[in-house]
C-alpha cells in the first residue's frame, strides 16, 4: 500500500465512524501533524443534567469545522472542555497532540479561544489589552520587540489598527468581536476555537468576520460554533451537528444534503401548451416519481425524483425540446441545511413537507463556497 | 513567575485606571489624616502635662503606635472595596475565561491577584508615610519601631486581603462579595471580645485567633516570629481556600 492510499484510507476511517481509528493509525496521524483536534466520548454532566453526552469528532489540520446546534445543545460546553476552561466528566480531548486535562498548559499554548462574549477589560486600551494577553500567552523567550510586532500583526489582520488607543469599553460590538479574535490569534495558535463569532453583528460585519475566518484557515485549524445555518455552508468544510448534547451527524455540508435525500430531485417547470407533461416525464429512464407542485395556467412545475447516481437533466431538456414545449426552469432540488437540521434535531417526523424545499443557500449575500468543500478528494497535506 | 507579575501588574493598573482605586486611596488618606490629627492633638496635650510633671513622653509609644493600630479600623472598612471585584468582576464580565484558558496555572493567577491587591494596599500605606514623616521633621521618634509597625500593617492587611480574595472568588456579584467580606473582617476583629466574658483559656485562644491582637507587638517595635508565622499561615490558608474555590467552580462549570 503506498503512502497516499494509506493516508486516504485512514482519512476515510476517521470520518466515517468516530473511534474507527486504531491507536497506531491515530499516532501516525498525529505524527504527520494532520490530526489537530481529537474529541473522544466526551461527556459533561452538571449534577443530574447531562450537557454533553458521548461526543466524538476530529478536526484535521487547516480545516474549518462547524459545531452546529440549537441553543443549549452543548456547543459552548464542548468548546469549554476543549480549551481547558473546565474538565470533562468522562472522555478525552486532545489538541495538537496534548491532552487538555493531563497536559493543560501545553494544550492551551496551542489554542486560541474566543468565548461567546469577548473577554475584554473595559478600562484598558486595545493595545494595552493585547499586550497583557501577549505577555500571558507568549513564551517568556519572546522579546519585547517581537511581542510588539506580533501585536501590530494581529491588529492589522483583524483591522483594528485605528482603534489601538481606544478603551475597550468604548468599542462597538463589531470591534469588540475583532479584538476578541485578535486576542485569540496573538500567539499564533495551531487551533482556533470560536464560540459564535458572528453572533450579534450586523450583516456587513458578519461578512467581514466570515471572510476573516476563511482567510485564517490553512494556517490554523478552526472550530466554530453557530446556530445560524447558512454560516455553516459558507464557512465550514465539515459540520458536526449537535442536539441535546449528542452528535447527530458529521459530514461536509454538501454530503449532508445529498445523503439525506437518497435520490436526486429536480424541479422542472415547463410550458406544455395543452399537453399533459407528466406521462412523458415519468417515461424518462431513471425517473422514480413525479409530483406536480405548482401550476399557473399552462406553466406547470414538477418535482422529479430520480435515482441518485443518474443525472437526468439532459434527458429532461431533450424531451422538452423534442416535444416543442417551453422549458422555463430546471434546477436540482436539495434539502437546505435548514431542513436537514430540523430533520436531525426534531424527533417526531422524518418527512419534510414539500413547501420547505428550497434551493441550497445561494440566496444568502455571500458567494457560494467553492473548491475546498469536500475533504476527501484532496491529497493528504503531509504525505 | 513572569505570569504572576503580569497578572499582578494588570490588577494594579486596574486600580489606577478606574475611579474606584483613587476613591479608596482618597478615603484612606482622609481617614488616616483625621486619626493623625486627633492623636497629634492628644499627644501634644499629654506632653504639655508631662513636661510639668516630669520627663518628656515617648512619641513612638504614645503617638505612632496607637495611630498605626487605628489603621486596622480603616482596613476593616476599605479593604473589602479592594478585593471585592478581584474575582467577582472577572466572572461577571467573562474575562475569567481568558485567564483560565491562557497557559497559566490557577496558582499563578491567584498569586498574581494577591500580589496585585497587596501592591495597592502597600501604595495606600505609602501615602500614610507622608503623615508620619511630618513627625520626623518636627520631632525625633525612633525609626525602627515605625518600620516594624508598617511591616505588621502589611502582614495584617495581607490576611484581610487573602480572605477577601477567597470571598470574591465565590460569587459573581461584587456587592455580595464586598458585604460578606466586611462581615467576615468584623468577626475576625471582634472575636477577642468574646474572650472577656469567657474563661481564661478560652480568652487566650480567642485572642490568638484575632487578627488585630497579633499586631500589637509589631506596634511596639518587636518582630515576634509567633506573630509572623500566624500572619503568614493565615495568608496561605486564605489563598488555599481561594484555590479550592476556583477549582470547585471549574468542575461545577
Amino acid at each position: 500500500m503506498n503512502m497516499y492510499s494509506y493516508v486516504n484510507q485512514v482519512r476515510r476511517e476517521a470520518y466515517v465512524e468516530p473511534g474507527g481509528l486504531s491507536d497506531y493509525d491515530q499516532r501516525f496521524w498525529i505524527l504527520v501533524g494532520a490530526l489537530m483536534i481529537e474529541v473522544q466520548h466526551l461527556t459533561k454532566r452538571y449534577g443530574p443534567f447531562t450537557a454533553v453526552d458521548d461526543v466524538s469528532f476530529r478536526a484535521e489540520k487547516g480545516e474549518i469545522l462547524g459545531l452546529l446546534g440549537p441553543n443549549g445543545a452543548g456547543k459552548t460546553t464542548t468548546m469549554r472542555v476543549l480549551t481547558g476552561y473546565m474538565p470533562a466528566t468522562e472522555g478525552t480531548a486532545t489538541v495538537a497532540g496534548h491532552d487538555v486535562f493531563a497536559d493543560p498548559i501545553e494544550a492551551k499554548r496551542k489554542t486560541g479561544y474566543l468565548p461567546e462574549t469577548p473577554p475584554l477589560y473595559p478600562d484598558m486600551t486595545v493595545r494595552e489589552y493585547l499586550t497583557f494577553v501577549a505577555k500571558l500567552k507568549l513564551p517568556a523567550a519572546v522579546s519585547k520587540a517581537e511581542r510588539a510586532s506580533r501585536i501590530d500583526g494581529v491588529m492589522e489582520k483583524t483591522h483594528i489598527v485605528d482603534m489601538a488607543n481606544r478603551h475597550c469599553s468604548k468599542l462597538s460590538k463589531g470591534y469588540k468581536q475583532r479584538v476578541g479574535i485578535a486576542q485569540a490569534l496573538i500567539h499564533d495558535p495551531e487551533v482556533l476555537i470560536l464560540d459564535e463569532p458572528t453572533a450579534g453583528l450586523d450583516p456587513k460585519q458578519i461578512i467581514e468576520t466570515r471572510d476573516l475566518i476563511r482567510g485564517l484557515a490553512g494556517n490554523h485549524t478552526i472550530v466554530l460554533s453557530t446556530h445560524i445555518l447558512p454560516e455553516v455552508s459558507q464557512t465550514c468544510q465539515r459540520v458536526v451537528i449537535i442536539n441535546r448534547g449528542r452528535v447527530v451527524a458529521v459530514d461536509t455540508p454538501d454530503n449532508l444534503t445529498r445523503q439525506l435525500r437518497g435520490s436526486a430531485t429536480l424541479y422542472v417547470q415547463v410550458d406544455a401548451g395543452s399537453d399533459d407533461a407528466s406521462p412523458a416525464l415519468s417515461a424518462i429512464d431513471g425517473v422514480r416519481q413525479i409530483t406536480e407542485i405548482d401550476r399557473h395556467e399552462q406553466q406547470v412545475g414538477f418535482e422529479v425524483a430520480a435515482d441518485a447516481e443518474r443525472d437526468i437533466r439532459r434527458d429532461v431538456a431533450r424531451l422538452v425540446v423534442d416535444k416543442g414545449w417551453g422549458l422555463l426552469e430546471l434546477r436540482p432540488l436539495r434539502l437546505s441545511l435548514e431542513d436537514i437540521f430540523l430533520q436531525l434535531t426534531t424527533d417526531e417526523s422524518q418527512t419534510v413537507p414539500a413547501e420547505s424545499w428550497t434551493a441550497p443557500v445561494d440566496e444568502a449575500p455571500i458567494e457560494p463556497q467553492g473548491g475546498h468543500d469536500s475533504s476527501d478528494s484532496e491529497a493528504a497535506p503531509h504525505a | 513567575m513572569r505570569n504572576i507579575f503580569t497578572i499582578a501588574g494588570k490588577e494594579l493598573r486596574g486600580f489606577f485606571a478606574s475611579p474606584m482605586g483613587w476613591v479608596v486611596m482618597g478615603l484612606f488618606a482622609l481617614l488616616f489624616g483625621y486619626f493623625f490629627m486627633a492623636h497629634l492633638t492628644y499627644f501634644v496635650g499629654q506632653s504639655m502635662q508631662a513636661q510639668q510633671g516630669g520627663g518628656p513622653i515617648n512619641v513612638n509609644q504614645f503617638m505612632i503606635r496607637p495611630l498605626l493600630q487605628n489603621v486596622a479600623l480603616i482596613n476593616l472598612f476599605l479593604l473589602p472595596m479592594i478585593t471585592m471585584r478581584a474575582y467577582a468582576e472577572e466572572k461577571r464580565s467573562g474575562t475569567i475565561e481568558l485567564l483560565l484558558t491562557s497557559p497559566v496555572t490557577d496558582m499563578q493567577i491567584i498569586l498574581g491577584k494577591f500580589l496585585g491587591v497587596l501592591g495597592f494596599y502597600a501604595a495606600l500605606l505609602a501615602v500614610t508615610m507622608l503623615y508620619v514623616s511630618i513627625l520626623f521633621v518636627y520631632g525625633n521618634p525612633e525609626f525602627l519601631p515605625v518600620v516594624t509597625g508598617y511591616l505588621g500593617l502589611l502582614l495584617m492587611g495581607g490576611c484581610f486581603l487573602s480572605v477577601g480574595l477567597f470571598i470574591s472568588s465565590t460569587t459573581k456579584n461584587q456587592v455580595v462579595a464586598g458585604a460578606a467580606t466586611f462581615v467576615v473582617f468584623l468577626l475576625l476583629w471582634i472575636i477577642s471580645w468574646l474572650g472577656q466574658s469567657a474563661g481564661p483559656t478560652a480568652a487566650q485562644v480567642l485572642d490568638y485567633l484575632s487578627i488585630v491582637w497579633h499586631f500589637d507587638d509589631f506596634g511596639k517595635g518587636v518582630i515576634d516570629t509567633k506573630h509572623v508565622i500566624y500572619y503568614l499561615s493565615f495568608i496561605t490558608f486564605g489563598l488555599f481556600l481561594t484555590m479550592k474555590s476556583v477549582d470547585t467552580e471549574r468542575w461545577r462549570g
